[in-house]
């Protein structure tokens, strides 16, 4: 299973969206959200949603290992 | 003395004090970031400010831009931000461009950038010229209840910058604070961070190169996400 984090702002969009799935691409996660959750899927799919694995940013066809978190993060440009 | 509280510490000193001293630093943007980002450098001594802002101070700014008053209402920020931190620190040469960053201000001879800006674009062009010229850049940016901080010492490390992050391609978010709202602790949070960057690069502290810190005001959580180098980066790619 992959377990999600919806950081910041998003996690308003994810009250009860799943926090474990089974996904082997970030990109299939919000393709997995968009049937039962398509205020968060689309709030996923604004330009500079950052995505992270185990900490690390990567894409979103970065391949999946089992026991892996992926974070979401949205964009933040304001100052 | 103004500076017994670095001086009494180990790893500032008298030396490191001069260091700051030495130092050249240009803030780009004086909103909610740039506000304390000035006020903790000219506090801490950095002998060289210059202040990159075309704005003029409006009531609204008076939530979280905390170097001006409802006095200043009307006031080019570059000016009133001159003044306001001279009076803290007279010791300090303190320049002020009330325009927007470009390429010809940027290249004069600073070294380090900090970039307080509110749009990508600003952001993009400070990082491909802080590329270029080899200076450290420290970014933040906030929005709501969230911040984000990244640095970037491309004097050491030839690879990775924030366009292997963010593409510069990326369309411009549509939530802003203008339009959406922001916390401005969040931002004095982010900004002291900043600062708090700068003055860790001048002294040779800086290990952190690349490496992103979110913060999350509402929640109370932190992230620190890593990030690698994308071969194909338009501004530092090996193929490129």
């Amino acid at each position: 299973m992959i377990s999600i984090l919806f950081f910041g702002r998003l996690g308003d969009f994810a009250k009860n969206a799943p926090r474990t799935v089974k996904a082997s691409t970030p990109a299939q996660i919000r393709e997995l959200l968009t049937i039962k959750h398509p205020a968060l899927a689309k709030e996923l799919s604004q330009p500079q949603v950052l995505v992270s694995v185990n900490q690390m940013i990567v894409g979103w066809e970065q391949p999946l290992m089992d026991g892996s978190e992926v974070a979401f993060l949205p964009p933040v440009t304001g100052g | 003395m103004r500076y017994s509280r670095h001086l009494l510490m180990d790893d500032i000193g008298e030396a490191g004090q001069q260091k700051l001293f030495n130092a050249r630093v240009l803030i780009v943007g004086l909103g909610g970031l740039g506000c304390p980002v000035a006020l903790y450098l000219a506090a801490a001594g950095i002998g060289q400010l210059s202040l990159c802002d075309p704005d003029h101070v409006e009531l609204s700014n008076l939530q979280r831009q905390i170097l001006y008053k409802e006095s200043n209402c009307g006031e080019l920020k570059v000016n009133c931000a001159k003044r306001e931190l001279l009076a803290l620190n007279p010791h300090l040469q303190i320049s002020s461009y009330a325009v927007e960053a470009s390429a010809e201000l940027l290249n004069n001879n600073f070294d380090i950038v900090v970039d307080c800006t509110d749009n990508l674009a600003a952001r993009q062009l400070i990082n491909r010229h802080c590329y270029n010229q080899k200076k450290a850049f420290v970014s933040a940016s906030a929005l709501g209840w969230e911040g984000q901080l990244v640095g970037f010492d491309f004097g050491h490390n030839p690879s990775l910058c924030l366009n292997c992050i963010i593409d510069e391609n990326s369309p411009e978010p549509s939530l802003n604070c203008g339009n959406s709202g922001v916390v401005g602790p969040v931002l004095g949070a982010m900004g002291s961070l900043q600062a708090t960057s700068v003055i860790r690069l001048l002294l040779g502290f800086f290990q952190q190169h690349g490496e992103m810190q979110r913060y999350d005001g509402k929640s109370g959580r932190w992230l620190c996400l890593q990030a690698s180098a994308k071969t194909d980066c338009a501004v530092c790619g090996v193929i490129n």
